[in-house]
C-alpha cells in the first residue's frame, strides 16, 4: 500500500482507491490535484482532507448538512463535467459528499465556507470546489451558535 | 464609487485597455463581456473570497483545537 508522510498525522498508509481527485486543484491551490480524506471517531463529524503532494497541508471539513440541513447543490455544467457526473443531477447524499472548509484562526470564531463547497462524485472518487453564488450562503458561515442563543431568559 | 445605468450592448471602459460590455440582462442575471489585456486577472469575486478562506484555513492544524471544535459540534454548540 502506498504510503505519504504528513505534518499533522506523521506517516500514513492509504488505499489508492480512497484518493479524491481535484482535477482543477483548488482556488489558491490550483496544482494540488490529489487529497486524501480522514476521519476519526473522536473528531467526527470533522472529515480532514490532507493533500498528498504537500505534508503540510491539510484541510478541516465539515459536512454541509451538519451546518445548514436544507443546504442543496446547484452545479455549473463546468463542474458536472469535472466531476465526472454526465446527465445526472447530483443531490447530497446520494453518490454526493459535499464538505465546507473550515477556518479555525485563533481568537476567533471557527466559520466554514458554505458559499463554495467542496463537492465528491463518491463513485468516480472526483471533487470540485464549486461556487455556489446563488445559495445565498456566505464564505465565512459560523460553525458554532453565536453565544448567548441559549442563555436562559 | 461610480454608478452608471446600462442597456444591453452598451460598454463601459475602464483606463484605455479594459472594456466592460453588458451583453445580455435576464430576469436575475447579467451577462458580461470583459475585454482586458492578458496581464489583468478578471476573476468572479466568489473565488477570490474563496481563494483566501483556503489560504486562511490552509494554516497549521492545532489538533487541541479541532478536538475542542468537534466536542462542541457533538454537544451543538
Amino acid at each position: 500500500m502506498p504510503h505519504f508522510q504528513t505534518r499533522d498525522f506523521g506517516d500514513i498508509e492509504y488505499c489508492e482507491d480512497a484518493v479524491i481527485e481535484f482535477p482543477a486543484g483548488l482556488p489558491g491551490f490550483e496544482q494540488e490535484k490529489r487529497f486524501l480524506p480522514i476521519e476519526h471517531a473522536a473528531s467526527k463529524p470533522i472529515v480532514f482532507l490532507q493533500s498528498l503532494s504537500r505534508a503540510g497541508l491539510c484541510f478541516i471539513t465539515l459536512p454541509v448538512r451538519a451546518l445548514a440541513p436544507d443546504y442543496s447543490l446547484a452545479l455549473s455544467p463546468e463542474d458536472l463535467e469535472l466531476l465526472s457526473f454526465g446527465e445526472a443531477r447530483p443531490e447530497i447524499g446520494r453518490d454526493t459528499l459535499c464538505l465546507a472548509i473550515v477556518s479555525v484562526a485563533e481568537g476567533k470564531p471557527p466559520t466554514a465556507n458554505l458559499l463554495a463547497p467542496i463537492v465528491v462524485n463518491m463513485a468516480a472518487r472526483r471533487a470540485v470546489q464549486s461556487i455556489q453564488a446563488e445559495s445565498g450562503y456566505s464564505h465565512r458561515h459560523p460553525v458554532l451558535p453565536a453565544p448567548g442563543v441559549n442563555a436562559c431568559s | 464609487m461610480l454608478v452608471i445605468r446600462r442597456r444591453a450592448g452598451e460598454s463601459v471602459l475602464i483606463g484605455d485597455e479594459i472594456e466592460v460590455q453588458v451583453t445580455e440582462i435576464g430576469p436575475t442575471r447579467v451577462k458580461l463581456c470583459i475585454r482586458a489585456p492578458k496581464e489583468v486577472l478578471v476573476m468572479r469575486k466568489e473565488i477570490k473570497l474563496t481563494r483566501e478562506e483556503n489560504l486562511a484555513a490552509a494554516q497549521e492544524l492545532q489538533l487541541e483545537s479541532v478536538m475542542e471544535l468537534a466536542r462542541r459540534i457533538q454537544s451543538g454548540g
